[in-house]
């Protein structure tokens, strides 16, 4: 039990408290006067110092990694760049320093005038950047100048420079000022991960984006003393930095650049694939931007037009976008039907133009009918009623599980992020999110890849990599020498894929569907196109009459050689119109090209 | 006791809140605000603001302080030497499995929200040392009293020591020198053991400290003599209190802070900063609001009605009181530099929220001056 104060100790206890109320109070005082002799008698001489012998920490940047295809060829580097910075506390009259700048630099002022509002937190003596990238006679003038301005000076950096600017632009991504949260995070990493300065450049999209850490080394810093003109007296210490990793892709820029030349004008995604690895061969989505443009300070009008784009040319139409995939379908159809057991490639369906199912008739594309069918010619002639047929036999829950099995419905897992995961529609889907039960007729429309199912065309490469290979659902990737990549073995008989295979080769052999748009010459490869409606019940008017918004849109999915597959392209053209003439003559140029074949011009219309 | 009283010690703790001593609160809230402002303005030029977080921990510092308030300080004296204990375990834990930061093994936990285990045996040895001194009802205390009091107050401070963390483990002499001052050590021992502090002193010199420690106390003595090592850190806080003048140069303003020339801006040398940037009369004002929360909590410890209370009261006042004069004399060069921390202003977690736990304690106290009276 605690005790109380007796009264005959309480005086002293008092005067002991007393005396060390007095001690501290002393003690304060004296530190008061410490203070008062530092700041008020001492105080102009430490001003002096403090203003005089400026000590400055400078950023040495680090060069950011260089980006090379997979021959080495270098796509994105640096170049070095001059910034003219202004330090407010040395100008009397800061809209005379600006007009000074903007007439040596022949830029207008009130870009300069922007620039510096950016900036407006900072403190005045913090040197912050007004003009960007200047030319070396420009850095000239403005030295010259130096004793007349001293609130300019140049700052060295590193300017980004994508050499093949819109060809290679989605999978290299861009780099934009870093952000708060990106700060946030980079702080709360405490060391672990990359660490962020204000005002850093980060990569936002892409390859420059995932890879930033390995890309953006380490900056290093100087500490100099400069005197009151902001000359270097001194360098005090220096911390180099460290240069950051070059990173080595799988593209190949010439077939990069071959795909993109096809594409040009046109709005659409190809993809090409190494079947048995999944390294990604090319990537192009078009129309496309410049990220030269973000490298060097993207301007608010070149921002603004390219959001204000119909087309969306910052979109990466190979992983983020997803339409129905229409008649390619129909590959991934026959393997499930063969794998479940339901067909033999020898059972044949007689196609007399249409079907009639579930109280609903269901239209061949061709009025006539294909007449008695068997899976090869199903497939190189596209015949609907067989795969209606073969739908109605597998029913949606079989479907469905086939179409996951080859990669659809799930982000491919490619490193590029932002990838749409499509859609499988099953009847579980159907209760889920709709709250109504699937209708059998829906079952029919799926089986000729139309209804809801929706892939990316990187999905779609990735399928055709399955049938290619012989059973691998491999990992797009597109650094190379990533760590093992994962790969998924589909349990299905090879046999049934080499069967599937042979097929996609009758749709460019005589006969088939992309025979006289796309067969190559010397070349014996395997295909299978696509064409998905836009607008229904245009009856009479072509496709290709329409305006340009409601034409088809046309897919194509291929490997070659047909016997021994090396690469997986798929073509998808918006509004190109139907799969054999909007995209399958594409496939087969940049085949051409890759197996060094020439286009005889007399093969198209010959045979 | 009777059962009377017993009744009347269970009333709410402010019921009558006219005679509570606002002038603590204040004090503590207006220092705990132009803290969070300072550290904001210093870590303005790093990469990361430490004000959304320091502004959190004194808001929890200030329920804390309610709660501390509203709590009957007496169930601390009850769990003295339990307290004690947890105490020295979690300096122990701390030794095996704590973090690592800034040299010492000082951190439990993880991510950002990690506890210093020194601030917590701050003050369990603080409620176990006034427990043991105020059972000494006399008018003075005796050498075996004064040993006791040694050897409680050495185990945490020698488990600090190891971390390394000597700032921290210095900062139990005022704690138990304060206490035993005010416990009634008669005067001639006080003078003698001054002397042989001192003495100590001069032996840890040549014996006891590390390399760097005494590179910083001989830095200390001639900082210009090392400008671009140890020096550099005292050279350039100085410049930047000096530089401030009387007015100062305006609030995220200070060359010196702003440039980055300050290691530990934020935490050691935050008060630079607010010198750098409110001159002399900010100074002034920090100062006066410190001399505010010293001078009434040891008026209060003046009423307080029991023995422990007084004790407590006094050696807390006295741990906070040196915190205040060390670090503001090192921060304008009278002191060698070493990692004690000022209260209310400096940025950190666990030292904010002891800070207002004492300052609810004091209120605890005083709230129940009149009780049994």
């Amino acid at each position: 039990m605690a005790l109380e104060v007796e009264r005959q100790y309480r005086d002293d206890l008092n005067l002991r408290i007393q005396v060390l109320t007095v001690a501290v109070s002393v003690l304060l005082a004296l530190v008061a006067g410490g203070y008062w002799y530092v700041q008020l008698v001492r105080g102009g001489h430490y001003r002096e110092l403090a203003e005089n012998n400026r000590l400055r920490r400078l950023a040495i940047r680090a060069p950011r990694g260089v980006i090379y295809d997979r021959a080495g060829k270098p796509l994105v580097e640096n170049t070095p760049s001059y910034n003219l910075l202004i330090d407010r506390s040395r100008t009397g009259d800061l809209t005379a320093s600006l007009s000074w700048a903007a007439g040596i630099l022949h830029r207008p002022a009130a870009e300069m005038a922007a620039n510096l509002e950016r900036a407006r937190r900072q403190p005045d003596f913090q040197p912050v950047p007004v003009a960007r990238d200047l030319t070396l006679a420009e850095v000239a003038r403005v030295s010259a100048s130096a004793l007349e301005h001293p609130e300019f000076e140049i700052d060295v950096g590193h300017l980004r420079l994508y050499r093949h600017g819109t060809q290679t632009a989605h999978v290299l991504g861009y780099l934009g000022e870093v952000n708060e949260d990106e700060l946030e995070a980079s702080a709360a990493a405490n060391g672990s991960g990359p660490h962020y300065r204000p005002g850093d450049l980060v990569g936002k999209k892409g390859v420059e984006r995932i890879y930033d850490p390995a890309l953006r080394g380490d900056d290093g810093e100087r500490s100099v003393v400069v005197d009151s003109r902001g000359r270097l007296i001194q360098e005090f210490t220096r911390v180099e930095s460290v240069p950051g990793t070059g990173i080595h892709l799988t593209l190949d820029l010439d077939l990069q650049q071959e795909a993109e030349r096809l594409m040009r004008d046109k709005v659409g995604a190809v993809v090409a694939l190494d079947p048995h690895d999944g390294s990604v061969l090319a990537m192009v989505s078009t129309p496309s931007y410049d990220p030269n443009a973000f490298a060097r300070g993207i301007r608010p009008a070149e921002w603004q037009a390219l959001l204000a784009d119909d087309n969306d040319p910052l979109q990466n139409r190979v992983i983020q976008n997803s339409f129905s995939p229409g008649s390619v379908f129909k590959v991934v159809m026959a393997t499930a039907g063969l794998a479940e057991g339901v067909i033999t490639p020898h059972d044949r369906v007689f196609c007399n133009g249409s079907v009639t199912l579930y109280g609903n008739r269901f239209r061949c594309w061709r009025p006539g009918g294909h007449g008695s069918v068997d899976l090869a010619k199903a497939i190189s002639q596209s015949c609907n009623v067989y795969f209606y047929q073969l739908g109605k036999s597998l029913g949606i829950e079989r479907i469905a599980k086939w179409a996951r099995k080859f990669g659809f419905g799930e982000p491919t897992g490619i490193e590029l992020g932002g990838e749409r995961r499509g859609l499988v529609p099953d009847e579980e889907w159907s209760a889920r999110v709709r709250h109504h039960p699937w209708y059998p007729g829906e079952t029919i429309s799926v089986a000729i890849g139309q209804g809801a199912l929706s892939v990316t065309p990187l999905q779609m490469a990735r399928a055709v990599a399955v049938i290619a290979n012989g059973g691998d659902l491999v990992t797009p990737h597109v650094v190379r020498n990533r760590q093992p990549v994962p790969v998924e073995h589909l349990d299905v008989d090879p046999g049934i894929l080499t069967i599937v295979r042979r097929a996609m080769g009758g749709v460019v052999a005589p006969g088939g569907t992309a025979y006289y748009s796309a067969h190559v010459e010397g070349l014996d490869y395997g295909g299978k196109t696509g064409t998905v409606q836009v607008v229904g019940g245009l009856i009479g008017v072509d496709s290709d009459d329409r305006e340009w918004k409601l034409r088809n849109h046309a897919w194509f999915a291929s490997f070659a050689p047909l016997d021994d597959p090396q690469i997986v392209v798929v073509v998808f053209n918006e509004h190109g119109g139907a799969g054999s003439s909007g995209a399958a003559p594409i496939a087969a140029d940049l085949y051409r090209y890759w197996f060094g074949l020439q286009k005889k011009k007399q093969a198209v219309g010959a045979a | 006791m009777t059962t009377a009283l017993r009744v009347a010690d269970e009333r709410p703790a402010f019921r009558n809140l006219s005679g509570m001593d606002w002038s603590l609160v204040v004090a503590s809230l207006l220092l705990a605000a132009i803290g969070t402002a300072t550290v904001h303005s210093a870590s303005s030029a790093m990469s990361f603001d430490y004000m959304p977080r320091q502004a959190l921990w004194v808001g929890l510092g200030a329920l804390l302080m309610v709660v501390a308030g509203a709590f009957n300080y007496k169930a601390l004296v009850d769990l003295a030497v339990a307290g004690y204990v947890g105490g020295v375990a979690l300096l122990v834990a701390v030794l095996i499995i704590g973090r690592v930061g800034g040299g010492a093994r000082s951190w439990i936990g993880y991510g950002a929200f990690g506890l210093q285990p020194a601030e917590v045996a701050k003050l369990t040895t603080a409620v176990l040392l006034a427990t043991y001194l105020a059972g000494v009802n006399r008018a003075h205390v005796g050498l075996k009293e004064i040993g006791v009091a040694a050897l409680l107050t050495g185990l945490p401070m020698a488990l600090i020591a190891l971390q390394p963390d000597l700032g921290s483990a210095a900062m139990f002499v005022p704690l138990v020198g304060g206490m035993l001052l005010v416990a009634g050590v008669r005067w001639r021992v006080i003078v003698s053991g001054l002397l042989i502090v001192l003495a100590l002193a001069g032996a840890l010199w040549f014996f006891g400290l590390h390399d760097y420690q005494r590179q910083r106390v001989q830095t200390f003595l001639n900082p210009a003599a090392d400008p671009l090592g140890a020096g550099y850190q005292v050279q350039q806080s100085k410049i930047a209190v000096g530089s401030g003048e009387l007015t100062g140069k305006g609030y995220m303003q200070g060359s010196q802070s702003q440039l980055r020339f300050l290691p530990a801006r934020h935490t050691d040398f935050v008060f630079a900063v607010l010198a750098e940037e409110w001159g002399f009369l900010g100074v002034i004002v920090v100062l006066i609001l410190y001399a505010v929360w010293i001078l009434n909590a040891l008026r209060i410890a003046q009423r307080a009605r029991e023995r422990v209370a007084v004790l407590l009261i006094t050696g807390l006042v006295s741990l906070f009181s040196f915190h205040v004069l060390y670090n503001t004399a090192m921060v304008v060069g009278f002191l060698p530099i070493t990692g004690i921390p000022l209260p209310f202003l400096s940025y950190g977690g666990s030292f904010t929220l002891v800070n207002f736990f004492i300052t609810g304690l004091i209120l605890s106290i005083d709230a129940r001056r009149y009780v049994n009276a």
